[in-house]
């Protein structure tokens, strides 16, 4: 028998930093994207879309489209009308045009499919199609689109007062959301000694993973079967739409989601390319694929953020806040296709009084339709999460400005306390786990904080400093994984997710799951859990995810959900094959259940070591040898709805130093200590931070979507947009601690997006915190050169 | 993207034979680089085509040209073109040129511009729509001047000016390349090093 500690790492479960799974064939070229997919008599489709932002068609032509050899069908809003599939419903309560229906709303709106033999085909009858445009006035400017008389975007919805979320109160008004206490927070705020208020914008940006959003529709006419290989973060979600959108029957609808190269929220929706992919399916009987362009997917698929913020905070003198209100403008673009649980149209916006005990507080969000592209997903963040964090980061750095307190210590002064645990907020949330201070403490002593005060306060004295020094903190407090069913669902279905295992008679075993990877590695990790579960190797236990046909119902993977929801339905469906495999071990060492002890991968007989079976021996024996009256096989599956979100949350810093000549912010340390509970794979941990800080650093000094009057977005290309590479990106330092939360069958709490959500104000805090001695209060992001350099101009401090 | 310029560029001809060439839109059009007047609608209405071309991107702008006003007393013409390129761009321009007298040798014309610009070759182009448009216009204003230069020294009879200063035209480049705006950033560019400014 060999040593407890050797069969520990035999096993490589939870904790082990293994290699993931899946990179063996990701780094020799063998993955398997939607565009990989070539099926049989495969056609192209590519799509017209509109040059300008608001417009009237007054005509479409297809005739010369149609003349080119190769062209098989030219689609308009007019054909897919007596489908009744001109608009579609969106996930936030809302229609969407699936093809411009007599009026284009955004630029680069779809207007005509074309489908062909080829992809260069398309494109030439793309150019071919005429259509004529009357140009109507450009609201791009949220603020602008509510003033009275405004032009009204929607005429669709004339007349409509009631929105999918309550009172409308302008043509251009989608909803109000209100949470907290109103009336709490305004008294708060009347005896309160200091307040402060500021504006934040957080600008529309956009996901943009990789891998663009694409899908190939394939329609069986004969067997009436509907395939599709999509570019989908929650195949099961699509395949309910489908069959609801489509009338073919759900058993008949099959959703593949393969590999994906990256979501970030930009794959969660249904975009109008995949319900014209699957209609010219049907329609010519033929498969068809559709794969956007780096442009089309800038421009037209789900974007993020685009929230105007108004914070405020009213305060003790000591620093002891005891208010919080927010106002908030959001700009939803043409449709209100915003990725939510259905209950709530800001997201979890409400999570904004992050890790602090504030007594009181309340927030209201109105969403406005603008000439813009819709979406508003939860890029990399759990719904409207990144924003609520960066609000609260913000507001409690313009606050120890004003009360000339340290920016450490004001944080000190309003943590929630270990023993607050768990901890209601104003807002009505319950916090499952944390430890703020110890977190904080470790960072500050890890960088030495007091040193590099001291250092900033010399370079500031000193006028023939090239540079300007920011240290920026943020502790922030993360709320993932819906989420419990009676709070979260979407179109309708609760958010639980699931796994189905099935453990074979030599001790391998197949683990299927309602999730999809999109690199995430939850080939990797997901059989972490199952090999200390039930004891057998992770390397011998296959997990399978996003085909509809075989994976059990799940909502997907997006606002860190897998961990918490799927993991503790992989953890509870193990435990269910754990017990079953209880009952076979008594039978074969002929003892009762109770006498029989677990030790990392077998059974033991309490009291005599020296019998025992290991789960290799009883897996076999459930199919060979079952106990008299129990059935034999070894399966479980478990759907799982959480009683609670987790909280993950963590302590990041950031030193910058500002070039005073050119305005380039250079990053010197970033310092990120994350508490996501029980920790399954560091190394992927380690990697997911690694990514998330990256692409933090990408929103916070590079990422924007900029509109011209006409509605012209004019960052459409990575020429623009910024994404970072190894060039541009700063050296990240890592750290943990591990507060489990208590709710969740292994303690885990999701990591993937706190490095995201963490690290955008703290670069934002460590930016303003640069020109802090000079009366700025907040630069509204990104903190490029040039606008940075702006700042040193105004600020006199340019060179 | 919106482009709004004002221009004045002195001529080297009296007033009222580059009144000639400016009452006659497809004189105009055939001073304008890549610019093309084709089928007559309507007394006020023509059919047009633009070529511009930018780095890798071209675009051909085909659509209509609408006469507003011909001001004779005034010198003065307006109008208005839209127009879309199959790549999935579209622009329109709102015109105002008109002629004021210097002496009885020379005068100026005065022009002012609104030029909008979506789709593509806004997304693209946008960064140099400023600096194409004013290369466009200089250009409109030396072939504009050779048009006038080139007419009989006396005004003819209105019926027959149109043909005559239409055969007058000199051969011009059909649109405007890149090069030529490179050259001339660069130029401009060298001036500013020695302090010439422009």
């Amino acid at each position: 028998m060999n040593a407890p500690v050797e069969r520990v790492a035999a096993l490589a479960g939870i904790g082990d930093s293994r290699l993931r799974k899946e990179d063996a064939r990701f780094i020799q070229g063998k993955g398997n994207y939607v565009d990989d997919i070539k099926l049989p008599g495969m056609l192209h489709m590519d799509i017209v879309r509109a040059p300008v932002a608001h417009a009237r068609i007054k005509r479409i032509r297809k005739e010369e489209a149609l003349k080119i050899p190769g062209v098989h069908a030219v689609l308009t809003a007019d054909d897919l009308k007596p489908l009744k599939l001109h608009w579609m419903p969106t996930l936030a309560g809302d229609v969407a045009a699936v093809l411009a229906d007599e009026k284009v709303h955004f630029q680069m709106q779809e207007v005509a499919v074309v489908i062909a033999d080829d992809r260069y085909i398309a494109a030439d009858a793309v150019e071919a199609v005429g259509v004529e445009y009357e140009d109507l006035p450009v609201l791009i400017d949220p603020h602008e689109a509510l003033k009275p008389g405004a032009t009204v975007l929607r005429e669709d919805l004339a007349g409509k007062t009631q929105g999918a979320h309550g009172l409308r109160t302008h043509p251009n008004h989608i909803f109000t959301w209100e949470a907290g206490d109103k009336a709490a927070a305004d008294a708060a705020f009347a005896r309160a000694p200091v307040t402060v208020k500021e504006q934040l914008l957080y600008p529309r940006v956009h996901p943009c993973p990789l891998e663009t959003c694409g899908c190939v529709a394939s329609f069986d006419p004969v067997r009436g079967e509907l395939t599709t290989y999509m570019t989908s973060q929650a195949p099961h979600v699509v395949r309910t739409v489908v069959s609801l959108l489509s009338g073919i029957p759900e058993s008949k609808v099959r959703i593949i989601s393969p590999d994906i190269g990256g979501g970030f929220g930009n794959k969660v929706g249904v975009y109008p390319g995949y319900v014209c992919a699957i209609v010219a399916s049907i329609v010519l009987g033929k498969p068809v694929k559709w794969v956007e362009d780096r442009i089309e997917n800038i421009s037209s698929t789900a974007f993020a953020r685009d929230y105007h913020m108004a914070g405020e905070l009213a305060a003790r003198p000591d620093g002891r806040i005891i208010g919080l209100r927010v106002n908030v403008i959001a700009d939803h673009g043409a449709f209100d296709a915003c990725a939510d649980p259905t209950k709530y149209p800001a997201g979890l916006f409400h999570i904004c009084s992050g890790s602090y005990d504030i007594g009181a507080a309340y927030c209201r969000v109105d969403g406005v339709y603008t000439n813009k592209a819709p979406g508003g997903v939860a890029y990399r963040c759990s719904f409207r999460v990144t924003e609520a964090v960066y609000l609260v980061e913000r507001m409690i750095d313009v606050l120890a400005q004003k009360l000339n307190i340290d920016k450490a210590e004001i944080r000190y002064r309003n943590f929630i306390r270990k023993e607050q645990f768990p901890y209601h907020s104003p807002f009505g949330f319950e916090y499952d786990s944390g430890d703020y201070h110890t977190a904080l403490t470790k960072v500050l002593d890890a960088v030495d904080y007091k040193a590099l005060r001291s250092e900033q306060a010399a370079k500031r004295k000193d006028p023939s400093s090239p540079s300007l020094m920011g240290i920026g903190i943020a502790t922030f407090t993360e709320v993932v994984g819906a989420g419990p069913a009676k709070m979260c669902d979407i179109l309708g279905v609760g958010m639980f997710d699931s796994c189905e295992i099935r453990v074979h008679p030599t001790g391998s075993a197949i683990a299927r799951m309602g999730t999809i990877t999109q690199g995430q590695g939850h080939q990797t990790t997901y059989a972490q859990i199952i090999a200390t579960e039930i004891g057998i190797p992770s390397d011998v236990v296959q997990v399978e995810e996003g085909d509809t046909n075989t994976a059990p119902y799940g909502l997907g993977t997006y606002g860190s959900r897998s961990t918490p929801v799927a993991g503790a339905a992989i953890a509870l469906a193990a435990r269910k094959i754990h017990a079953k495999a209880r009952k076979i071990a008594a039978h074969l060492l002929e003892v009762g259940d109770q006498d029989l002890e677990w030790e990392i991968d077998r059974f033991k007989v309490k009291g005599d070591p020296s019998r025992s079976k290991t789960m290799k021996d009883i897996c076999w024996a459930a199919y060979h040898e079952p106990p008299p009256g129990l059935e034999p096989g070894l399966e479980a599956v478990h759907y799982y709805d959480p009683p609670n979100f987790t909280y993950p949350f963590g302590s990041y810093l950031c030193v910058v130093d500002i070039d005073k000549t050119t305005g380039e912010v250079k990053v010197r340390r970033f310092y990120a200590l994350d508490d996501c509970g029980t920790r399954i794979n560091p190394m992927i941990i380690e990697g997911q931070i690694h990514g998330g800080l990256t692409e933090g650093f990408a929103v916070a000094l590079g990422q924007q979507m900029p509109f011209d009057a006409q509605g012209n977005l004019l960052g459409n290309t990575l020429m623009d947009y910024f994404l970072p590479t190894a060039v541009e990106t700063p050296k990240w330092e890592t750290d943990f601690t591990v507060t489990p939360s208590p709710h969740h069958p292994i303690g885990a709490k999701g990591v993937a997006e706190s490095p995201h959500v963490g690290s955008i104000p703290c670069f934002s805090n460590a930016v303003v915190d640069a020109f802090a001695h000079l009366g700025v209060t907040h630069m509204n992001m990104p903190h490029t050169s040039w606008r940075v350099w702006q700042q040193l101009k105004t600020s006199a401090v340019a060179r | 993207m919106e482009v709004k310029l004002e221009k004045r560029f002195p001529l080297a001809v009296d007033a009222d034979r580059a009144w000639l060439v400016l009452r006659d839109i497809r004189a105009v059009a055939a001073s304008m680089p890549g610019a093309e007047i084709g089928e007559q609608v309507d007394a006020n209405h023509f059919q047009g085509t633009v070529k511009v071309k930018v780095g890798p991107a071209s675009a051909i702008f085909g659509g209509d040209v609408q006469l507003l006003e011909i001001d004779p007393p005034a010198r003065r013409l307006r109008i208005s073109a839209k127009g879309a390129d199959r790549g999935g761009s579209s622009a329109s321009m709102d015109l105002t040129a008109s002629l004021g007298v210097v002496d009885e040798k020379r005068s100026v014309l005065v022009g002012s511009s609104h030029v909008v610009v979506n789709g593509k070759f806004a997304q693209f182009g946008g960064r140099l729509i400023g600096q194409v448009s004013e290369l466009v216009l200089a250009q409109f204003a030396i072939n504009f001047e050779a048009a006038a230069v080139a007419l009989p020294s006396c005004p003819a009879a209105p019926a027959s000016a149109a043909r005559q200063v239409a055969g007058a035209m000199a051969p011009r480049k059909t649109e405007l390349s890149a090069f030529a705006i490179m050259w001339s950033l660069m130029k401009r560019w060298l001036r500013g090093l020695f302090g010439v400014r422009t």
